[in-house]
C-alpha cells in the first residue's frame, strides 16, 4: 500500500504534480488533496452523478475514475465555472429558475450541462432528458431544472452574442 | 409582553411589500452553486480522524467472539470500539416505542443485516476500512423473521429477546359509533393493501465530526443534523450527559426528507473520540451504510380498509386495520408515522366515525426511518383506493363522489373525529380548478376512444389534506411526550442599520433563510441585501427544531415577525424620548419611525438603531440600548391527548386535487405518465416559486414511491436492493412535469395566513397514480392493491386477467 504514482494534472487550469496510492480516485484527489470540495460525493457506484466533473471536456464519474488515470489530462470542477465569483451563465440560470434547493447535487447538473451546451447550445426537452439522464436530484423533481437549461442555453447564447458584438 | 404576529400580510408595516409573495431569487443559491457551501464532508478538524464501521453480514445472529488485534496493530490505527465500549460508555439510543433501543454497537446479538459490530478510528478512510478486514467476529447464526405476521405469532424467533415479544403496540381506536355506521350503511367495501418499504434517499448521506471532551466530559458534533436540538438532547441521554454538555453544529445539508438518519453513527464517533483521547473523529456515511442501516427504510405496511356508504354516495365510516412492520428496533421514531395519519385521518371528508386497529411489529429488517410526509402516504393511498372502489361500486363518477363527500367550505374550523382541527379550506374549488385544468371530461372522452382501441388508459382523481405545523401531541399515542414545538429567531440591527438574524437550524433545501431575508427586508423596508442570516450552535441558537412535519415556513415568520415587533416596540419607546412624547404617539412605516399627527417628525429605522448604539447620551436612563430582539414561535391551542387518542396536534391543513392520465403498456407493463394537473391550496403562499419547488420536488417522489422505489429483502434477511442500481430513484425521464394552479384560504391561525406545505404533493400524489393505474387496469377486471406498481407486478396482473376465462 506505500507504493505511491505520479499524477500531473491541470485542474481549472492550475498545474499539479502529486504523488498519489493507485487506489485513490479522482475525487478524493479533488477534494482531500486539492482541497476543491465543490464536486460532492454521493452514491460512490456511479449512478447518482453528483461527482460529475469535465476531463478534456468530457463529463466524467469522478467516483470510478481513479486519480492516475487522469494523469496528463484537464480537469474542470465547478470552482473551475466563477473562477472570480461573478456567476457563469449557467449558474445565473439555475439561480433565476430556483433549478436547485438543497444544491448538494448541483455542481454535477452544472458540469453536465456545460457538456450538453457545448455540445448542443438549443437542445429540447427529449435532448435535455437524454443528457440529464445520469444524474439524480432528490429535491426539484427535475422540472425547474429543465427551465433552467432551457435559460442557460438562452444566456449562454446571449453572453456569446455580446462578445461577438465587443469584437466587432 | 404579549406579541401581536400579523395574520394577514396587509398589516405588515410596509405600503409596498417589495419581497412577500414574490418568487424571488435565493440567498442560498450563490454559495450553492459555486460549491463553496460548506457541507460536513468539507471540514477537517487539526488531528482529526475517519471512522470505518464494521456491520454484520447476517440478519439474525449470536454473537459469540471477537478478536480485534490484528486490526489495532496495522499501522494508522489509533482506537477501535466493540460492544464492550458501548455498553460501558453509552446507553440505548432513546426509542419509539419506548424500551424498544438497543446500544449503538451491541454486545450479545445482531439484529438485521448491517447492524455495526465494531469500529476503527484510523488516519485514513483507507486505512480505518483495510482495518475492518483484519477483524474477526463470530457469529451463530439464529433464524431471522421478516414477515410481520408470522412475528406476531407464537414461537417465532424474538427480535428483542427481553420484551418476550414481537409486536411493539397493539392498540384499538375508536371515534364515533362505528359499529352502527356499517350496520345501517346501504353498502359496506372492503380491501387490503399492501405498501412496500421505501424511504427518503437525500443525494448527501448522513457525516459528522465528533470530539469527546475528556477534561470537562463534554461532547461537540458536527454534523448535517435535521434537527440539532432533537440530535443534542439524544446524544446527552445515549452519554449520560447533561444537556448542556452536549453541543451540536449543524452544517448546510444536501436533504433529508426526514430520513438523514445517523444516530448509530454519531454515538460509535464518539465512543471512538473518547477512546481515541478525545481527538476529532469523522464519520461519513457510504451510500450502501445509507441504504442497509440509514435513515432510509420507510412504511413497510399491510392495511384492511372498510367503508360505510349510503346509497346517495355519502360515506359515513371508515375502518383502517394498519401492521406495520418497523424492523429491528425503534431506535429510527418510525413508529411516529403510524401515529401521524391521525391529523388527517379521514382526508377531506366529513366522514364521521373511524376506527384505527394498529399494531407495531418487529422482524429482521433494518429501523424503520421518517420519510416526507410521515405515514400519511401511505395511508392516503389505501383511502383514496377505497374512495374510487366505492365510487365505481355504487355507479358515481370518482370525482363527483369526492364532491359530494367533502368539508364543505363554511364548516371550518372542522374537528374530525380522530380530533385534529382543519384550519380552513374551500376543497369544492379546488376539485373545481383541478378538472378545469386538466379539462378533465375531455380526457374521459380520450379514455373511451383509447379503450376501444383495446389500451389500458387510467385516469386519477385524487385528494388529500397535508398536515401543516406539526407538534409532538400528534406522536402521543406511541408514547412521544410534549406539547409544543418552539422555533426561536434573534433580529439584530448594528450601527448602520444592516441586519442580521440568527437561528438554530442549518440549510437544507426548503429556502427558509430566503424566507427569513424577505420577511424582515419587508418590515424593516430595507433591501434583502442589507440582510444576513446565521446557523447558531444548540447552545447559543434560541430554542428551535428545524425543518419538520410541514412546519418551519409558518413557525420561522412567527418568530422572526414576533423579533421585529419587539424591536419595533423599543425603536419607538426610543423615537418617543428624542422626540419627546408618549410611545404610543409614535408609528412605524415604511422604515421610519414618525410622530403621529406631525408630518416631517420621523426618524428612520437605521437612525434609531445608530443612535441606541452610537449615542447613548441622547437616550432614556434605564433603557437596554441593543436594537435586538429574540422571539420564540409555538402554536397557540394545542391540546394535550385524550383518552381515546384524540389532540388538536396540527395547526394547519393544506389541501390539494391531483388528475393523473397514464397509459399501461399491455406487453410490458411498464406506465407512462401522460399528463399531470394538480390544484392546491396552502393558504397565503409567502415565495410562490419556493413551494413550487416543494411541489415539483414531492410530485416526483410520490412518482417514485408509486412506481419505483422498494427495499427488497430476501426470507434470509439479506438486503437486494443496497446500491442505487437496485433501488430505483426518478431520473428526469421518469418525472411528469406537472400542470399546477392554486387556490388561496389563508389559515386564520398562523403568521401571515401561510400553511405548512413542504411534505407537499407526497400525501396525493401516490394515492393519485395508484387511482389511474386502477381506472386504467378496470376492463380487464384486476386492481393493483401493492405500491410500487411495477412492471411486473402490473404484468402479471394483466397476464392473469388474460389467461383468465373470459366472463360475459
Amino acid at each position: 500500500m506505500t507504493k505511491t504514482c505520479r499524477v500531473r494534472v491541470k485542474v481549472n487550469g492550475v498545474a499539479y504534480d502529486e504523488e498519489v496510492e493507485p487506489r485513490l480516485t479522482l475525487v478524493d484527489f479533488l477534494r482531500e488533496r486539492l482541497a476543491l470540495t465543490g464536486t460532492h460525493v454521493g452514491c460512490e457506484h456511479g449512478v447518482c452523478g453528483a461527482c460529475t466533473v469535465l476531463v478534456d471536456g468530457r463529463t466524467a464519474r469522478s467516483c470510478l475514475m481513479l486519480a492516475v488515470q487522469a494523469d496528463g489530462a484537464k480537469v474542470e470542477t465547478v470552482e473551475g465555472l466563477a473562477p472570480e465569483g461573478e456567476l457563469h451563465p449557467i449558474q445565473m440560470a439555475f439561480l433565476e429558475e430556483h433549478g436547485l434547493q438543497c444544491g448538494f447535487c448541483t455542481p454535477g447538473f452544472l458540469m453536465a450541462v456545460c457538456e450538453l451546451l457545448e455540445d448542443n447550445p438549443g437542445p429540447s426537452d427529449d435532448e435535455i432528458k437524454e443528457m440529464l439522464g445520469g444524474q439524480i436530484c432528490r429535491c426539484t423533481g427535475y422540472q425547474s431544472i429543465l427551465r433552467a437549461v432551457h435559460r442557460a442555453a438562452a444566456n449562454q447564447q446571449a453572453a456569446r452574442a455580446a462578445r461577438t458584438t465587443l469584437r466587432a | 409582553m404579549a406579541v401581536k404576529i400579523p395574520n394577514n400580510v396587509d398589516e405588515l408595516p410596509t405600503s409596498a411589500l417589495r419581497y412577500v409573495g414574490r418568487a424571488v431569487k435565493r440567498v442560498e443559491d450563490p454559495g450553492l452553486l459555486t460549491g463553496r457551501t460548506e457541507f460536513i464532508d468539507d471540514v477537517s478538524r487539526t488531528g482529526m480522524l475517519h471512522c470505518a464501521i464494521l456491520r454484520s453480514p447476517i440478519a439474525h445472529a449470536r454473537i459469540t467472539g471477537m478478536d480485534v488485534s490484528e486490526a489495532a496493530k496495522l499501522p494508522g490505527v489509533v482506537a477501535i470500539v466493540t460492544g464492550e465500549d458501548a455498553a460501558r460508555w453509552s446507553f440505548p439510543a432513546a426509542a419509539v416505542p419506548e424500551g424498544w433501543g438497543t446500544h449503538c454497537l451491541p454486545k450479545d446479538k445482531v439484529r438485521f443485516v448491517g447492524e455495526p459490530v465494531a469500529a476503527v478510528a484510523a488516519t485514513s478512510r483507507a486505512i480505518a476500512e483495510d482495518a475492518l478486514e483484519l477483524i474477526a467476529v463470530d457469529y451463530e447464526p439464529l433464524e431471522p423473521v421478516m414477515d410481520p405476521l408470522r412475528a406476531m405469532s407464537q414461537g417465532s424467533p424474538l427480535v428483542l429477546e427481553e420484551r418476550g415479544t414481537n409486536v411493539m403496540m397493539q392498540r384499538l381506536f375508536t371515534w364515533g359509533d362505528v359499529d352502527a355506521a356499517f350496520a345501517t350503511a346501504d353498502h359496506v367495501f372492503s380491501e387490503k393493501f399492501r405498501w412496500n418499504r421505501l424511504g427518503a434517499n437525500p443525494i448527501e448521506t448522513y457525516g459528522c465530526i465528533s470530539e469527546w471532551n475528556p477534561v470537562d466530559h463534554g461532547i461537540v458534533v458536527r454534523g448535517g443534523f435535521q434537527s440539532p436540538s432533537h440530535m443534542a438532547l439524544g446524544r446527552a441521554a445515549s452519554f449520560g450527559l447533561p444537556s448542556n454538555k452536549v453541543r451540536m453544529i449543524a452544517h448546510p445539508h444536501g436533504g433529508s426528507f426526514g430520513g438523514k438518519g445517523g444516530v448509530r453513527g454519531t454515538d460509535i464517533s464518539i465512543l471512538l473520540s473518547r477512546k481515541a483521547g478525545g481527538r476529532p473523529v469523522k464519520w461519513i456515511e457510504d451510500r450502501m451504510e445509507y441504504l442497509v442501516a440509514g435513515g432510509s427504510q420507510a412504511w413497510d405496511r399491510h392495511y384492511e380498509l372498510s367503508l360505510a356508504a349510503r346509497a346517495d354516495g355519502l360515506v359515513t365510516a371508515l375502518k383502517v386495520k394498519l401492521i406495520d412492520d418497523l424492523g429491528a428496533n425503534g431506535e429510527g421514531f418510525g413508529a411516529i408515522s403510524a401515529a401521524k395519519p391521525l391529523a388527517a385521518f379521514t382526508g377531506p371528508y366529513t366522514i364521521g366515525a373511524a376506527q384505527y386497529d394498529l399494531t407495531l411489529v418487529a422482524t429482521n429488517k433494518a429501523p424503520a426511518s421518517p420519510y416526507r410526509g410521515m405515514g400519511p402516504p401511505p395511508h392516503n393511498f389505501a383511502l383514496e383506493q377505497m374512495m374510487d372502489i366505492a365510487a365505481k361500486g355504487l355507479g358515481i363518477d370518482a370525482a363527483e363522489f369526492r364532491r359530494r363527500n367533502f368539508i364543505p367550505k363554511d364548516r371550518f374550523p372542522y374537528t374530525i373525529p380522530s380530533g385534529n382541527e382543519y384550519d380552513s379550506g374551500d376543497y369544492q374549488a379546488v376539485l373545481d380548478k383541478a378538472l378545469a385544468l386538466a379539462d378533465y371530461e375531455t380526457l374521459r372522452e380520450e379514455q373511451a376512444t383509447a379503450r376501444q382501441q383495446g389500451r389500458l388508459v387510467g385516469i386519477g382523481v385524487a385528494s388529500a389534506v397535508e398536515p401543516g405545523v406539526f407538534d409532538w401531541n400528534a406522536y402521543a399515542i406511541v408514547g412521544v411526550q410534549g406539547t409544543g414545538v418552539p422555533e426561536g429567531a434573534t433580529v439584530s440591527v448594528d450601527i448602520l442599520g444592516k441586519i442580521s438574524i440568527r437561528v438554530g437550524f442549518a440549510l437544507e433545501g426548503q429556502g427558509q433563510y430566503t424566507l427569513i431575508t424577505q420577511l424582515v427586508a419587508d418590515y424593516f423596508a430595507v433591501d434583502m441585501d442589507d440582510i444576513t442570516v446565521t446557523a447558531l450552535d444548540t447552545q447559543s441558537a434560541p430554542p428551535h427544531f428545524g425543518p419538520g412535519g410541514s412546519r418551519l415556513g409558518v413557525a420561522i415568520t412567527g418568530a422572526v415577525l414576533g423579533a421585529c415587533e419587539r424591536i419595533r416596540e423599543k425603536m419607538c419607546a426610543v423615537t418617543a424620548a428624542l422626540m419627546q412624547t408618549a410611545p404610543e404617539n409614535i408609528e412605524f412605516a415604511d422604515g421610519n419611525f414618525i410622530v403621529k399627527g406631525m408630518p416631517g417628525a420621523e426618524m428612520p429605522m437605521a437612525q434609531v438603531a445608530g443612535t441606541m448604539l452610537g449615542a447613548s447620551h441622547l437616550l432614556p436612563p434605564g433603557i437596554d440600548p441593543r436594537p435586538e430582539a429574540t422571539y420564540v414561535w409555538t402554536a397557540a391551542g394545542r391540546t394535550p391527548v385524550d383518552e381515546e387518542g384524540r389532540a388538536k396536534s396540527y395547526l394547519t391543513a393544506a389541501q390539494a386535487v391531483h388528475v393523473v392520465l397514464l397509459e399501461i403498456d399491455r406487453e410490458t407493463g411498464m406506465v407512462e405518465i401522460k399528463k399531470y394537473c394538480l390544484v392546491d391550496d396552502c393558504g397565503t403562499r409567502l415565495n410562490p416559486a419556493t413551494v413550487e419547488g416543494q411541489t415539483e420536488g414531492s410530485v416526483a417522489q410520490g412518482v417514485g414511491a408509486a412506481l419505483l422505489e422498494e427495499y427488497v429483502y430476501d426470507e434470509d434477511g439479506q438486503l437486494l436492493t443496497s446500491t442505487y442500481m437496485d433501488y430505483l430513484l426518478p431520473t428526469i425521464s421518469d418525472v411528469p412535469m406537472t400542470e399546477k394552479d392554486e387556490v388561496v384560504t389563508p389559515s386564520p391561525f398562523t403568521p401571515l395566513g401561510a400553511k405548512g406545505c413542504g411534505e407537499g404533493a407526497i400525501h396525493t400524489t401516490p394515492a393519485a397514480v395508484m387511482c389511474a393505474i386502477n381506472d386504467a387496469l378496470a376492463p380487464l377486471g384486476v386492481r393493483a392493491n401493492e405500491v410500487p406498481a411495477t412492471p411486473v407486478r402490473l404484468w402479471k396482473l394483466i397476464q392473469a386477467a388474460e389467461d383468465a376465462p373470459a366472463t360475459v
